[in-house]
């Protein structure tokens, strides 16, 4: 139930649209609308876009991507502009003039040179910066590559290396380091290098496969079916097969490319995005767009073909009071005109990997995928969850949704058998990111950050923005809870749905990683902290248990949505633990599956989970099963485990030995002795403190206990006791009171007996 | 069980189940006699057998009202009482042999214990027979095959010989657990709990062997006691394959087909086979009444499919309950549908509720279908697991010592395994016993809870009952 309200509920009420989809562009776009802009280019090295005019070139910085996102301008002298790429230290602009020369300046001295084709036969296709130790910048010519190196005494470039090939045209992506020549009649042959900081590594020559229309014509392939993509840090190649109507894969390896199957296309214009390594096909003419995670060797489409979306600021403004960005968009007085708001439009030009750039409006797009649309729309909860685990990106995001995917599913009491798969989904995960170290990163730095409070890294008036919005926000969560009752009801099982709920609202961009964070973004990550624990406060008050504050404060520091044993515990468990009605022993099954999947990844499970099943297993007073999970150390023995033990065992007298068995077993000598002597085993008690040598637990206490029981003989032998063993117990005034109320107590009896 | 002693003089060993409230008139007596063994002797010494045994009871119940005599020492033969029920009594009497030790008391009461459990679980009590017809017909009907049954385990020719400590380690009324590790552990639970979900909607329970040693249960002590015995006495592979209960198996050079053979000597062969009345103390005795055999040997078997099957219930021709086996669960006091399935090692008895909506046959088969589909995997897995960590028939053995240890708490013993207690001689065993206590610890952590609680508030006295020989 509480799963259903933050999957889906939130994504209707934001798809201002209305339509369905998984994909969507997000309202503002990045405008980069300059007067006298003589068009824009993507350098894909330095992740800019460069807008040049006559004498200036402005460019904008796309990641982090931000609507806000201001230019920073260059001098550069007038001519004609082929193509423009920032050297990767940035120190140097490179702009292609000709088919023969390129320019380059120094942006700080101004310095400029220029660097031109020895012969007039061959001319440069194009160029890029590489991060390679041989050398700094390579051309692309009809006959080659030449390499070249920045000689800093002479500011001049000079050959390194020259590799001679007929290039018709060429595909370079700085993402993979690989820039692969076409050549031949139909320029399906190819020559690839991947120029990386190891070194320069030639692929094989290798044909790509091209259907043939009739028997013989010859296609030509052109360079706007190729398309070089990194997924899981694996490079491959797409192709388009306009013939066969096929996108053909293929999978660069060292020492060999392999093709890997093809995918069915829809529209003769075909152009892929890769969005948090999910292969996006977008089928132009169809306007809508496939996924495919291409991680597993299957090739089926994550969803159905869905239109791309237009996530609309407007529409949601009317319909929820938001604060966040809301007054500076408005401000702006922006509004999706008829035709930036053409989706697939003739004018846009697919950026590596997630950009589109519409160059008939001067805007840029960035693509997002929307998680809770793709993980509404399938019903193989446990594939759904393999594919948000893999998401790097909005890793919150991500994890929410497997929380609350994992409460869902035990809620609505599917079969045993899936949760298990669903289980053994996350717990694999989990380990894999240990293992990988991801996770123990995010951990670290939270560790670092031990309070809300730090995270105002903004450098202008942070406390400011904070205070005000505090009143908005607060009044805002009130708004929300009050209109739905379902994500009331969420709110209170769950902080992190909260939290989730603002963060859609807030338009917060998502964010790589914590470095990236710029000053623009902080700002609204201020916004969004205060937000979460503001609301929090609100909705919890004083029930904000330490684990919830966690939540927030961990938020911008995971790296991977992998779930620890930990929060398996305190936000699927408990809450689901809260909420089940009925006969616990459902949640006992999917805890022993969970408990089996963490054993067979050799993961450490929170004790307070054992203390859970304890406490079910209690409950319906399955006590021999219960005894069954101690005895063969299901539940491995601690001191929360025996507490749990002997508190449940006050009806069941074999759970409460379990528990002081295993108090004794943990060499927990004091606790043990206090039970001993609370279940009436004085002696006992005694002798053992005296054995292990147990100080702690004092003499009145034992005292105590046996007067309580009115016996004198009791009293008279833990007395004994310790006058025998504790040296000048004599002297002290548990003694002197002790003594006399034994006095008294047997004369009583005398007293009685005559 | 820990017997001390085997018997070899003739008639060494009477039991009689009788019910106090009956035959209180004069010349009416034979009516309090439920069941005599051995059935041939006169009435006259059935009748001053439980004659004594009355009449200590209520001489001693003037003292005790609530716990009366437990045993009569004789100089030739000891008097062992149980109260079963309220005012019905099983006593046993066995023969004192010079040359042999004590019984060990306890042990046989606790024989008399089991065997009425097992009825409880099968029949109901004893009273509630009664009551359902106060002629007595209908008890005697019930209780002489029941008891026959159980006892022929024990008979050689027409005496009955109860195994002694030299023979067998065994506590009844405990069970014998499998040590397993975490990750067996559990794979069982998450078997357990698969099976759990096959029955639908409806409770059900389950136990789980391997070998003749308990794996998992979700039953109440009580009823996992009885049904773990019942499953060791006739389920097991073992006593499937071989045709002979784990008493006839812990005896050597003992047979299957010279006990039944006993049986049928010391009993009238006329008698029908299903059909069992006793020819003269019951009134009723023109009377046949349907009774199931739940203890009749070898009549369980594995059908294709891997469950067992048996042809006890489907006796009761023409009545209207199924064929199904059923048992009266004590905790609950509900009607169960029993259903068990053997792979390999692995013994599994699921309980179903009887009161379903469906009838037995159609939920039974429909929990049968349920288990093959999604558990045979998970069984398999399990089975392999198990198999793995099993240490062999000698697992528990401990080089140079024979042992009895009974966690009275949690109603489990661990003995030495039966192929080793044979190997002492006479004067080992009668020697010594060298240690007692809880040495228990360091040979299975954790798996017996041993309070070494004894101090002057313990109100559970010294319970744990542990026998360590040595070898020489």
């Amino acid at each position: 139930m509480s799963g259903k309200a933050s999957s889906s509920q939130p994504t209707v009420r934001l798809s201002g649209s209305g339509g369905l989809s998984h994909v969507y562009i997000q309202y503002p776009p990045l405008r980069c609308n300059i007067s006298g802009s003589r068009g824009l280019f993507y350098d894909d090295g330095n992740k800019l876009l460069h807008s040049p005019t006559s004498d200036r070139v402005f460019s904008w910085k796309t990641v982090p991507f931000s609507s806000l996102a201001d230019p920073i301008s260059d001098l550069i002298s007038e001519g004609p502009i082929l193509s423009i790429r920032y050297s990767l230290d940035e120190k140097f602009i490179a702009v292609q003039r000709s088919n023969h020369d390129i320019q380059f300046w120094h942006r700080e001295t101004g310095e400029t040179f220029s660097q031109r084709c020895r012969s007039e036969s061959e001319s440069i296709l194009g160029f890029f910066w590489t991060d390679c130790p041989l050398c700094d910048i390579v051309f692309v010519k009809t006959s080659g590559l030449d390499f070249f190196a920045y000689n800093s005494e002479s500011k001049l470039l000079h050959l390194v290396e020259t590799r001679k090939l007929n290039v018709s045209w060429y595909v370079y992506t700085h993402e993979s380091r690989l820039v692969l020549l076409a050549s031949g009649m139909q320029c399906k042959t190819f020559n690839g290098f991947q120029l990386s900081s190891m070194g320069i590594i030639r692929l094989p020559r290798f044909e790509m496969a091209m259907a043939k229309p009739e028997a013989d014509s010859k296609p030509v392939l052109a360079a706007e079916d190729i398309f070089i993509i990194t997924v899981y840090g694996r490079i491959y190649c797409v192709q388009v097969d306009r013939v066969a109507m096929l996108l053909h894969l293929y999978r660069f390896y060292r020492d060999a490319v392999v093709q890997q199957g093809s995918l069915p296309i829809y529209s003769s214009r075909i152009s892929v995005s890769v969005v948090d390594n999910v292969l996006l096909v977008h089928q132009v003419d169809a306007k809508v767009v496939i996924l495919y995670d291409i991680f597993a060797d299957s090739q089926a489409p994550i969803s159905a073909p869905l239109p791309l979306l237009l996530r609309d600021l407007r529409r949601y403004n009317s319909s929820a009071s938001q604060s966040g960005r809301e007054d500076c968009e408005s401000s702006e007085a922006n509004i999706v005109s008829e035709n930036e708001a053409t989706i697939y439009g003739d004018d846009w030009t697919f950026l590596v990997p997630d950009l589109i750039c519409d160059a008939a409006n001067k805007i840029l797009w960035k693509i997002h995928l929307d998680l809770e649309a793709i993980s509404a729309s399938s019903s193989e909860m446990p594939s759904v969850l393999e594919f948000l685990q893999r998401r790097k990106l909005e890793v919150k995001k991500a994890k929410q949704l497997c929380l609350a995917m994992a409460r869902t599913v035990i809620l609505e009491r599917r079969p045993v058998a899936m949760v298990a798969r669903a289980m053994d989904v996350l717990v694999t995960s989990y380990s894999h990111s240990i293992k990988m170290g991801s996770y123990l990163k995010g951990i670290k730095s939270e560790k670092a950050l031990p309070s809300t409070a730090t995270y105002v890294g903004s450098p202008s008036s942070a406390a400011d923005t904070t205070a005000s919005r505090m009143g908005v926000l607060g009044r805002s969560a009130k708004h929300e809870s009050a209109a739905s009752a379902d994500s009331e009801h969420f709110n209170r099982t769950s902080t992190f749905s909260t939290s989730d709920t603002e963060e859609n609202a807030s338009f917060e961009p998502p964010k790589t990683n914590p470095s990236d964070i710029q000053s623009v973004d902080s700002r609204m990550d201020v916004g969004a902290n205060v937000q979460t624990s503001s609301s929090q406060h609100h909705l919890l008050g004083a029930s904000n248990t330490p684990l919830d504050a966690n939540v927030s404060e961990q938020q911008e520091e995971l790296t991977s949505p992998a779930i620890a044993p930990d929060e398996m515990y305190g936000f699927v468990f408990t809450p689901v633990e809260e909420e089940m009605v009925g006969d616990p022993s459902y949640l006992v099954a999917i805890i022993v599956e969970f408990l089996h999947s963490a054993n067979s990844e050799k993961i450490k499970v929170h004790p307070n989970l054992y203390v859970l099943t304890i406490q079910l297993l209690a409950r319906n007073e399955r006590y021999t099963e219960l005894g069954l999970f101690v005895i063969n150390k299901i539940l491995e023995p601690s001191k929360e485990v025996a507490l749990q033990l002997l508190e449940s065992g006050r009806q069941n007298i074999q759970t409460r030995k379990l528990g002081l068995d295993m108090l004794r077993q943990l060499s927990l000598h004091h606790d043990y002795v206090l039970f001993l002597v609370q279940d009436g085993y004085y002696l006992e008690a005694l002798r053992y403190a005296r054995k292990y040598k147990v100080n702690t637990v004092r003499p009145s206490l034992f005292l105590e206990a046996a007067y309580a029981s009115n016996d004198s003989q009791r009293l008279a032998a833990v007395l004994r006791f310790f006058s025998d063993f504790i040296p000048g117990f004599q002297n002290t005034s548990d003694h002197n009171t002790y003594y006399r109320i034994l006095n008294e107590m047997s004369s009583s009896i005398a007293g009685h007996c005559f | 069980m820990g017997l001390s002693s085997a018997s070899t003089a003739t008639e060494a060993i009477k039991l009689c189940i009788f019910d106090l409230r009956r035959g209180q008139q004069e010349g009416q007596e034979l009516d309090k006699i439920l069941f005599f063994f051995p059935a041939d002797l006169p009435f006259s010494t059935q009748l001053s057998v439980i004659g004594l045994s009355e009449g200590l009871i209520t001489f001693t119940r003037i003292f005790s009202p609530e716990a009366a005599c437990e045993l009569i020492e004789a100089e030739r033969h000891s008097h062992v009482f149980y109260e079963a029920e309220p005012d019905i009594w099983m006593v046993m009497i066995v023969e004192k042999n010079e040359s042999e030790a004590i019984w060990r008391i306890a042990a046989l009461q606790k024989v008399l214990k089991e065997v009425h459990s097992l009825f409880l679980m099968f029949h109901g009590s004893i009273r509630a027979l009664l009551e359902k017809e106060p002629a007595g017909g209908l008890i005697r009907a019930h209780l002489h095959p029941f008891m026959m049954d159980y006892l022929r385990d024990f008979l050689f020719g027409k005496k009955l010989l109860l195994p002694s400590f030299r023979d067998c380690l065994k506590e009844c009324g405990t069970v014998q657990m499998l040590n397993v590790s975490r990750e067996a552990a559990i794979e069982v639970q998450s078997l357990v709990r698969l099976l759990e979900s096959c029955a639908g909607s409806s409770p059900c329970y389950s136990l789980i062997l391997f070998q003749d040693l308990l794996v998992s249960t979700t039953l109440s002590p009580v009823d996992t006691i009885n049904l773990f015995t019942y499953a060791v006495l006739r389920l097991t592979p073992r006593t499937i394959s071989s045709g002979v209960s784990s008493w006839s198996y812990l005896r050597k050079g003992s047979t299957g087909s010279s006990v039944t053979a006993g049986y049928t000597l010391a009993h009238s062969a006329s008698v029908p086979d299903q059909y069992y009345c006793l020819p003269d103390t019951s009134p009723s005795g023109d009377n046949n009444y349907h009774v199931v055999r739940p203890l009749k040997r070898d009549r369980w078997s594995k059908a294709k499919d891997g469950f067992l099957v048996t042809d006890i219930w489907s006796a009761e021709a023409g009545s209207s309950t199924s064929a199904t086996p059923t048992i009266w669960l004590q905790q609950t006091e509900e009607r169960m549908y029993l259903c068990a399935y053997q792979f390999r090692s692995l013994t599994l008895i699921l309980v179903v509720p009887v009161a379903s909506i469906l009838n037995g046959e159609q939920l039974v088969s429909l929990v049968k279908q349920q288990v093959l589909e999604n558990a045979s995997l998970k069984m398999l897995k399990v089975e392999e697991k198990l198999s793995k960590g099993w240490g062999g028939e000698n697992a528990y053995h401990v080089s140079g010592y024979r042992y009895l240890l009974v966690d009275v708490d949690r109603n489990v013993s661990r003995a030495s395994p039966p192929g080793k207690v044979t190997t002492l001689t006479k004067d080992q065993v009668l020697r010594t016993v060298i240690v007692k206590g809880p040495k228990v610890g360091r040979l299975f952590p954790l798996q017996f809870s041993i309070p070494k609680v004894v101090s002057l508030a313990c109100t559970t006295t010294a319970n744990v009952n542990e026998v360590w020989h040595k070898k020489f």
